[in-house]
């Protein structure tokens, strides 16, 4: 299995542990990736609010464009990207005069998209290329009665509602967490907003939505809470602190990346899980699976 | 009865703001609302919302530009998409969000920190081609000023103590891409070719 991989922004930054953790499991399971190089910023929720949704879109093509040549459909992990970079290759495929337009635009540089590729969200890939057996067969040390919440998170699911999964409630992710031998737990927030970039200009509307998803988990007895999303990890995890401090909570739900999940259950080495970049602290929740510092 | 201005003839509304906002990139598909109000049933932050989206597009067909600009519900979409992919009209409803942010800016209303947060965000991506979370919280707080700074230090020490502690701050920004100059070409004649309305 050969992918272009498109990391996005947050990966050399917040996110640096999906990297990792991401990087080790795709070895493992046989996805090859080759990063689009020089690619750009695919305009997050952002740059269609300042720019223009057409001008947002031919930008992220620059990056369509570079992967190109290599023949191989593009791998993106984030959500954002997955949405921005999936939106903007539909309109390739099926809007000529987009296509046209674009083209016309990405021609100032020389570059042309064709529309060949297809842009694959991680689930997607892990639960349809890779399959669930094929995560099975690679899971060394079962999680057996980890309770975990997977937190799909908003955009991930509803970029083409029922393209791969339910928009509202999807199933996807759970059956990953199973593949692992965790126990996936109902958790109904699971794919509701985490107040997203509002965390720097009004942060109460991020520990309101992470405190319902939080306490969503913890009412169906989860242990830890799982996520594939950069920003959601972060708004969970970073202002975990403020939300139980203004919710007097006294219980604590650590937040990792699936990725980080299964680097531990493939029991590949330390530096695979990255836990050192998680702020709540997962160890006591996975001590019985011989994770510790 | 004095004051109630009620008239037996049909009320008149200005319809020009309406055409001013069909105008826009993805305002065409505000024709098909019917007013049903799921978009305001279905979203994240309808608390936090001087106005549902089906309001703001009651406010637009009955000519209330102020109004319309001054409420901060563009501002307070978080692009989580469950209006869009439950609007039983097929009206993107997030991506008229986007324009209705794209035309306040244009329009001067940039004054929330919303605004300020959305134009530092692209100015760091027209800087670098890519987004540097540090550069994007030095730009967003020299435009906000000193009163924010001093109110949100405090607020903000412990999640940037606890995300440099854990190595997710780099402190270096990323170099720039290569291509820097390649994506402001691209990125003008786009912006040429939707001024000119040739996207659509």
């Amino acid at each position: 299995m050969r992918y272009s991989f498109y990391p996005g922004c947050e990966m050399e930054g917040a996110a640096v542990p999906y990297l990792k953790s991401f990087e080790a499991v795709a070895h493992v399971l046989g996805i090859e990736l080759k990063e689009i190089p020089d690619w750009n910023c695919c305009g997050a929720t952002v740059a269609s609010g300042v720019i223009g949704d057409y001008p947002a879109q031919v930008m992220s093509a620059r990056n369509l464009a570079l992967a190109e040549p290599e023949g191989a459909d593009i791998i993106v992990p984030c959500s954002s990207c997955y949405m921005n970079l999936a939106i903007t290759n539909r309109k390739f495929k099926e809007d000529g005069h987009f296509r046209q337009m674009a083209n016309e635009a990405l021609g100032e540089v020389g570059l042309k998209y064709n529309g060949s590729l297809n842009v694959r969200q991680v689930i997607d890939v892990m639960v349809n290329d890779v399959t669930l057996d094929g995560i099975k067969a690679k899971v060394k040390k079962p999680l057996t009665g980890l309770r975990v919440a997977g937190y799909v998170g908003c955009q991930t699911p509803r970029v083409f509602p029922w393209e791969f999964d339910d928009p509202e409630q999807p199933v996807f992710f759970d059956k990953i967490i199973e593949a692992m031998g965790a126990t996936p737990v109902k958790f109904p927030m699971k794919a509701r907003c985490c107040g997203s970039s509002h965390n720097l200009t009004r942060t109460e509307i991020v520990t309101e939505a992470c405190y319902n998803i939080i306490t969503s988990a913890l009412d169906d007895q989860a242990h830890i809470m799982v996520t594939p999303c950069p920003m959601c990890q972060m708004n969970l995890d970073a202002y975990q602190g403020k939300v139980k401090q203004h919710h007097k909570l006294n219980t604590s739900m650590p937040v990792l990346f699936f990725t980080q999940l299964m680097a531990i259950a493939f029991d590949l080495p330390p530096e695979a899980w990255a836990l050192k970049h998680n702020i709540v602290s997962p160890y006591t929740a996975l001590a019985k699976f011989g994770v510790s510092k | 009865m004095t004051g109630f201005n009620v008239s037996s003839g049909p009320l008149k509304y200005d319809t020009e703001f309406a055409k001013e906002i069909y105008a826009l990139e993805n305002g065409r598909h505000i024709k098909k609302c019917m007013q049903c109000g799921m978009c305001e049933v279905s979203c994240a932050t309808r608390k936090e919302m001087d106005y549902s989206p089906r309001k703001m597009f009651l406010l637009m067909r009955t000519g209330q530009r102020e109004e319309f600009f001054n409420s901060n519900t563009m501002w307070m979409c978080s692009t989580c998409l469950m209006c869009k992919a439950r609007c039983p009209r097929g009206i993107p409803i997030v991506d008229v969000m986007h324009d209705l942010k794209c035309y306040a800016i244009s329009e001067g209303y940039t004054e929330r920190p919303q605004a300020t947060f959305y134009q530092a965000f692209w100015t760091e991506i027209w800087n670098r081609g890519k987004m540097f979370e540090g550069g994007l919280v030095a730009r967003y707080y020299l435009k906000r000023g000193w009163k924010e700074i001093r109110k949100d230090a405090f607020e903000m020490k412990d999640f940037g103590m606890d995300m440099m502690k854990h190595g997710r701050i780099p402190l270096k920004p990323p170099k720039s891409i290569k291509g820097l100059q390649d994506v402001h070409k691209i990125v003008e004649k786009a912006k040429a070719q939707l001024q000119k309305g040739e996207d659509r």
